[in-house]
């Protein structure tokens, strides 16, 4: 499949494999989930709002919603099973890349970067295949979403978790769900929005590929790297992890 | 224009003054005489008449359609001089208008209570209000569906020996007022009022008349008594418990929390039952409300060694009903209307604590970051000389690179 992309072109510029089909679903899965979780999660929280109020003025209605958000939540967790799961099976083959984890250089990176937002530079960092910025809307996501999923699912079964655990956690992960949600829904909407949509649009998790001109731009690290490989080398799949 | 003397004027102005002298003075007046002239009307101090036969503490007739009902219309003209209404001296007639002198006056009746029923009407010649709201109340629907024991003005106030409740200065109810109320209610409600007279409040009232806890009116209302088995009345009840204590004025002297309904709305439950009680008050719903914990009429102290809920095991026992399968820690899933604090909730209190200073010690920086971003990105679309793009990459957003 993702060789027959290049040929669609018709300028001879290149372009270079970013996401596979897999990765691309699993965002896909992600967005449709915690939207409708954030859709149907807060007016749960802001129950003094009149407009919440009305969703959830029946006890008709607040079963609906919390049905909605629960088989939301099934999937999101499904999909976090598998994406864990996947990454445990990499490891085992030691095909796990490391290229979404945190290094020093993003540290240096990030300092930079600081440095150009004030004027002190005039050239932003290179950055390799992932920057800092796309780094910490991984981690942030990744481990917000645990906490989001451990707290779900301590108050959708809190008989079967108050089996072991003291019953204050109840009332703890009540607060650690809405509150991080919080958390999850400002940082995608200033943070990820800003940089995906505002800054430049980036479609590449939906299309898979980054054109040659966005990779000199945005990843002239990755792309000076690639470069030195044979071409044939960098249209493999299994170059991602 | 056309001149007018000043003495018109004068004279005009002083008549202007007149009329309203006169119109004000009535309304000044009309409070301070003791009786309303329309009572006035129903004085007769001449119920000797009456008397004659009704003052004989034997004087019984036999009624009914098998004539085995025994009614008593002996009136004990002592008590009725101490009555609100003798008192004001009403007279027999006052109130029993146009019978017939004849034995019987005329009146036909199946039993005593149709006869009591008939003859309650009478209240309302004077008393429409209170008759208007009893109208809408659980008793006069009760009545409607056939249940004619159910509680008419008599029943409470008595015919002939009707008290003064209310202190006419202050409006408010004497306070052996509030001590007879649940005396009366018991009259029907024997098995309610044995568990109120137990309760926290009953105890408070009964032995300690005390003025701040609730009598029977305070949550039922007066007249316009609700039926209390409605999903309406279920959603309603928080605030009517809330009326006193979130009331600092009233749980200051006892050491009670006024952030008792703040907590519990709070928290799932009364989430749910305010937006509820709100928007759909006749939803039916199992969500706990204060009584389903507290007590309906058996209240009792929380600190009660038997039956107080800081027990856990009194509290499991009220979780369970609708938690069948909860164990013993799953009580303290409740904040029992604690606000979380270092001794209380810990685990709560500083997760909050984080996110007090992680919401805007992390975000606010974040979009800051990512308003700076747009404000370079800015500065150099408006600022790059149009040469340069020959010399760096050609970038859609105007951003150089050095190589």
């Amino acid at each position: 499949m993702t060789d027959k992309k290049p040929q669609v072109q018709i300028q001879q510029e290149r372009t270079y494999p970013r996401f596979d089909l897999g990765q691309r679903w699993e965002h896909g899965l992600l967005v449709i989930s915690a939207t409708v979780l954030m859709l149907t999660g807060l007016p749960q929280k802001f129950r003094d709002l009149s407009w919440s109020q009305y969703l959830l003025s029946t006890p008709h209605r607040l079963e609906i919603f919390q049905q909605i958000h629960h088989i939301a939540a099934l999937v999101l967790i499904l999909e976090a099973l598998y994406h864990i799961g996947k990454a445990i099976y990499q490891l085992s083959k030691r095909k796990l890349s490391a290229e979404f984890f945190p290094t020093m250089q993003d540290v240096k990176d990030a300092g930079h970067m600081l440095q150009y937002l004030f004027f002190l530079r005039k050239d932003k960092p290179k950055y390799g295949k992932y920057n800092f910025e796309q780094k910490v809307t991984y981690w942030v996501v990744f481990l917000g979403f645990l906490l989001m999923i451990i707290s779900g699912l301590i108050i959708w079964f809190p008989i079967f978790f108050t089996d072991y655990l003291p019953g204050g956690i109840i009332p703890a992960a009540k607060l650690m769900h809405s509150t991080e949600a919080m958390v999850a829904t400002i940082f995608i909407l200033i943070w990820h929005f800003y940089h995906v949509h505002i800054e430049r649009l980036n479609l590449s998790i939906f299309t898979g590929r980054l054109s040659e001109k966005e990779m000199k731009v945005y990843h002239s690290r990755e792309y000076e790297r690639l470069n030195r490989k044979s071409s044939k080398e960098i249209n493999k799949p299994g170059d991602r992890k | 224009m056309i001149r007018i003397h000043p003495f018109i004027k004068i004279a005009g102005l002083a008549t202007l003054l007149l009329i309203l002298g006169v119109s004000i003075h009535p309304v000044k007046a009309a409070p301070t005489s003791q009786v309303p002239t329309a009572q006035k009307a129903l004085i007769n101090p001449d119920d000797s008449a009456c008397l004659a036969c009704h003052q004989n503490p034997n004087f019984n007739i036999t009624i009914g359609i098998q004539q085995k009902e025994t009614l008593s219309l002996f009136v004990d003209p002592s008590k009725f001089q101490h009555s609100v209404h003798g008192e004001i001296g009403i007279s027999c007639i006052g109130c029993h208008e146009g019978f017939k002198p004849e034995a019987g006056h005329g009146m036909v009746y199946g039993s005593h209570r149709e006869l009591t029923l008939r003859m309650n009407t009478i209240c309302a010649n004077c008393h429409q209000k209170q008759s208007d709201q009893e109208k809408d109340s659980v008793h006069a629907a009760a009545r409607a569906a056939g249940k004619l024991e159910a509680a008419i003005c008599t029943d409470c106030h008595t015919a002939h020996e009707v008290q003064r409740l209310k202190d006419p200065k202050t409006g408010q109810l004497f306070p052996t007022t509030r001590i007879w109320i649940p005396l009366t209610c018991q009259k029907c409600h024997s098995t309610i009022y044995e568990k109120y007279r137990n309760s926290v409040h009953g105890i408070a009232l009964t032995d300690g008349n005390n003025p701040d806890v609730p009598t029977c009116i305070d949550c039922h209302g007066v007249h316009i008594i609700e039926d209390p088995t409605t999903a309406k009345f279920r959603l309603d009840s928080p605030m009517l418990c809330a009326k006193c204590h979130t009331n600092p004025a009233i749980m200051d002297k006892y050491g009670i929390s006024t952030q008792v309904l703040n907590t519990y709305v709070a928290d799932f439950h009364g989430t749910t039952v305010t937006i509820f009680e709100k928007l759909s008050p006749d939803s039916v719903t199992n969500k706990p409300v204060c009584y389903d914990c507290h007590g309906v009429h058996d209240i009792t102290n929380v600190n009660d060694p038997q039956k107080g809920l800081t027990i856990k095991q009194n509290l499991l026992k009220k979780c369970q009903r609708c938690h069948p399968n909860a164990n013993t820690n799953f009580p303290d899933a409740w904040l029992s209307h604690y606000i979380p604090s270092p001794q209380k909730y810990p685990i709560v209190y500083y997760i909050n604590l984080f996110y007090t200073f992680f919401i805007p010690g992390i975000l606010l920086p974040m979009a800051v970051l990512v308003l700076m971003d747009f404000g370079r990105a800015m500065v150099n679309k408006f600022t790059k000389p149009h040469s340069k793009k020959k010399i760096f990459y050609h970038t859609s957003d105007g951003e150089d690179h050095h190589e």
